[in-house]
């Protein structure tokens, strides 16, 4: 797969869908954060990855899109929604009603495990009917374009319809769930960890099928995962978070091939790939932190090869390692020499890695 | 096909636990050396009536000819038992089909409406306690239920009867209805019967729900925490559609096997129950009978409180499928 050049030859001020800024989540009154100071823009029409361990707040940044954070977190900064060019939505001042009008109208979520996303006791016709009605949508025209869904994502529709949510397999009910985050024609897809619970086939056939729905629907796709390998070939960017804060940002190619945060290079060598033996993997040393107890100065720099005092006291802001590709680190033009990748570096965007 | 052959095991089941219990009351009355029916012949012999006579009031006692061998017994006690025929009452010489014909309404209609409020309480309590958990109310609450559910329902029927019949003197100490009022179509009957099922009913509520009310509080809580309803709010559904179709639903769904089940049992808790508030139901009959050694009638009550134990798994067991789609066969949703 090749980078959508499109997106990457836009001038700097690029058409962002929704744009982040400095979003934070805490909990405990602002005692321990599970998203700290995020600004993220995602650009219409792309897949964008966020990439991060379990507990690293790539959960968090999901629901902070749709402003539905679990309670009692709370939730500041600024999450701004442009549903076209230069109208601006601030999601997180919106009232109650607004906000049900913007969730999957405008920005939709496939939660993991889609098992329990649907009421065991309910037919999945009936989600379908309720969440149209729920949004005075004609039922009729939505069950339509439930059924192409359906269709466009290799179901039978009739049967889908008509089924409990138990009597679907796993790849089918998540597909199916897919379909019901789509009747509503938002714009954006907010997936997290969408295909966590499927093995490795139905998790690429799914991914394939994504790729077709953004082509005909126009969707923008937010895919959370903590499985990089996976979300290397379908995302145009990837965004890597380490201890809730954002570490890497850039074309996926980038990011991939010439990683530049201590951390994403360490990630990458812990991963398995074709071009690496497996005894070359190495897990990440040391342990990342809990909200409580983040590191002061850099979050990584406990775990980091590379630490100075400046890493310590100091917070590194997002450093350009190319116009389109960010990296939060003092020190990222070394680590790309001190720190060596177990398959081969290439540079260019078009790396066999993938 | 696998759906036919769980119905027919459970039915088969069922008519084979009726089945065994009618011969271990067979044998227990008959074969135990020194059983009941000797203990009778050899003190009416000793009355001296003579033994041609004993024989004959034996036999009407339990459809039963002495001189017979026991499979010949046996197969007249089932086919009489298959005719309804329960025998003779010695105590009230009466037959025991007749006495509890009376009685088995009264104790129907005190055990039902005690089981249905509980579950109706449990039902609304527990889920607003698991809509605020955490609240004073919900922590009052919990304290209560656990408190209610130590006390055992004979200690706060005597309770209630000293303090609203003895003491505010509010609501009658006993019986199922006063003496001037008879069974009839009238407002004044309904009245009369409900007055005196008041505190039976109130004694094993409040015992029974307690249990029930945190039962109902956990199922909600765990539905509540559930992904689909997290997911429902997202879909924008309205708070009415989802505590209805969401949460009561799931959280109700694993209860009904208890509902069902928690009737049969407490009509054998009806034995004690009626004998503090004197009501002559099943219960009451079957205190009297233990205490007058009366067998027959004894043996068709425990049959008759047996039968509907095993008919209320049965029935929970045949339409647990019907109203939580996931069970089609029944395989992992058995009551017993
Ligand atoms: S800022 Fe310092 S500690 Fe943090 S990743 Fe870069 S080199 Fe390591």
């Amino acid at each position: 797969m090749s980078i959508s050049s499109d997106v990457l030859n836009e001038p700097q001020d690029r058409d962002a869908i929704i744009r982040m800024d400095d979003v934070s989540v805490t909990y405990d009154s602002g005692d321990s954060y599970v998203l700290d100071d995020v600004s993220l823009a995602i650009e219409r029409n792309e897949i964008i990855g966020i990439v991060g361990e379990s507990g690293s707040g790539k959960s968090m940044l999901a629901s902070s899109l749709l402003d539905a954070v679990p309670d009692p977190g709370q939730l500041s900064g600024s999450v701004e929604y442009r549903p076209v060019q230069d109208q601006n939505v601030e999601v997180l001042a919106l009232e109650d009603s607004e906000l049900r009008a913007l969730r999957w109208e405008e920005i939709s979520m496939v939660f993991q495990g889609a098992m329990s996303s649907f009421n065991p006791t309910m037919k999945i016709k009936e989600h379908f009917i309720e969440t149209l009605e729920a949004h005075n949508a004609p039922v009729e025209t939505g069950l339509n374009r439930a059924h192409e869904l359906l269709e466009d994502l290799y179901l039978k529709p009739g049967r889908v319809l008509g089924s409990y949510p138990h009597e679907l397999s796993g790849g089918m009910q998540q597909r199916a769930l897919i379909a019901l985050s789509l009747v509503l024609e938002p714009d954006v897809l907010v997936m997290d960890e969408p295909t966590a619970a499927l093995d490795l086939l139905m998790q690429q056939s799914i991914l394939l099928l994504l790729r077709e729905l953004r082509e005909k629907y126009d969707l923008t796709m937010v895919f959370i995962t903590h499985d990089l390998p996976l979300v290397a070939s379908l995302a145009d960017r990837l965004a890597v978070m380490y201890a809730f804060e954002l570490v890497e940002l850039g074309p996926a190619s980038e990011v991939i091939n010439t990683p530049t945060h201590p951390y994403t290079r360490a990630l990458l060598n812990a991963t398995p790939n074709l071009n690496a033996p497996l005894s070359e993997m190495r897990p990440v040393k040391g342990k990342s932190p809990a909200p409580i107890n983040v590191p002061s100065g850099c979050s990584y720099h406990p775990r980091c090869p590379l630490d100075t005092e400046e890493c310590r006291t100091n917070h590194p802001p997002a450093d350009p390692v190319t116009p389109e590709h960010t990296a939060a680190c003092f020190h990222w033009e070394e680590a790309r020499t001190e720190i060596s990748l177990n398959y081969a570096e290439t540079g260019t965007n078009d790396g066999d890695w993938r | 096909m696998r759906m036919n052959s769980y119905y027919l095991k459970r039915t088969v089941r069922a008519v084979l636990t009726v089945w065994i219990v009618i011969t271990i009351t067979f044998g227990m009355i008959r074969l135990l050396p020194g059983g009941p029916l000797e203990q009778l012949r050899g003190k009416l012999l000793r009355q001296g009536v003579s033994p041609s006579r004993v024989n004959a009031m034996i036999e009407s006692y339990q459809n039963v000819q002495p001189n017979q061998s026991i499979l010949e017994q046996y197969y007249e006690y089932m086919t009489a038992l298959l005719t309804g025929d329960l025998g003779q009452s010695f105590l009230q010489k009466e037959p025991v089909t007749a006495i509890i014909g009376d009685a088995l309404p009264w104790t129907v209609f005190v055990m039902v409406m005690s089981t249905l409020l509980i579950f109706v309480i449990a039902i609304g309590w527990g889920a607003l306690m698991a809509y605020w958990e955490g609240s004073t109310f919900d922590l009052v609450s919990s304290s209560a239920s656990i408190l209610f559910a130590a006390v055992p329902f004979y200690v706060l029927g005597i309770v209630l009867i000293i303090v609203f019949g003895y003491q505010l003197e509010l609501l009658p100490t006993g019986h199922r209805l006063s003496p001037t009022v008879e069974p009839g179509l009238s407002l004044l009957f309904v009245l009369d019967a409900i007055d005196h099922a008041i505190l039976p009913i109130t004694s094993m509520v409040l015992t029974g729900a307690g249990l029930q009310v945190l039962a109902m509080r956990g199922n909600a809580i765990q539905v509540l925490g559930s992904d689909f309803v997290r997911v429902a709010r997202l879909r924008g559904l309205s708070d009415r559609r989802i505590s209805v179709r969401y949460v009561a639903r799931n959280a109700i769904l694993p209860m009904y096997t208890g509902f069902l089940t928690l009737i049969g049992f407490n009509l054998g808790g009806s034995i004690i129950l009626e004998e503090v508030f004197s009501y002559p139901g099943i219960g009451y009959y079957m205190f009297q009978a233990l205490e007058a050694r009366d067998y027959p009638l004894m043996m068709g009550i425990f049959l008759i409180i047996t039968v509907a134990l095993v008919m209320a798994v049965y029935i929970a067991d045949l339409t647990y499928g019907l109203i939580d789609p996931r069970v089609k066969s029944g395989d992992s949703r058995e009551a017993y």
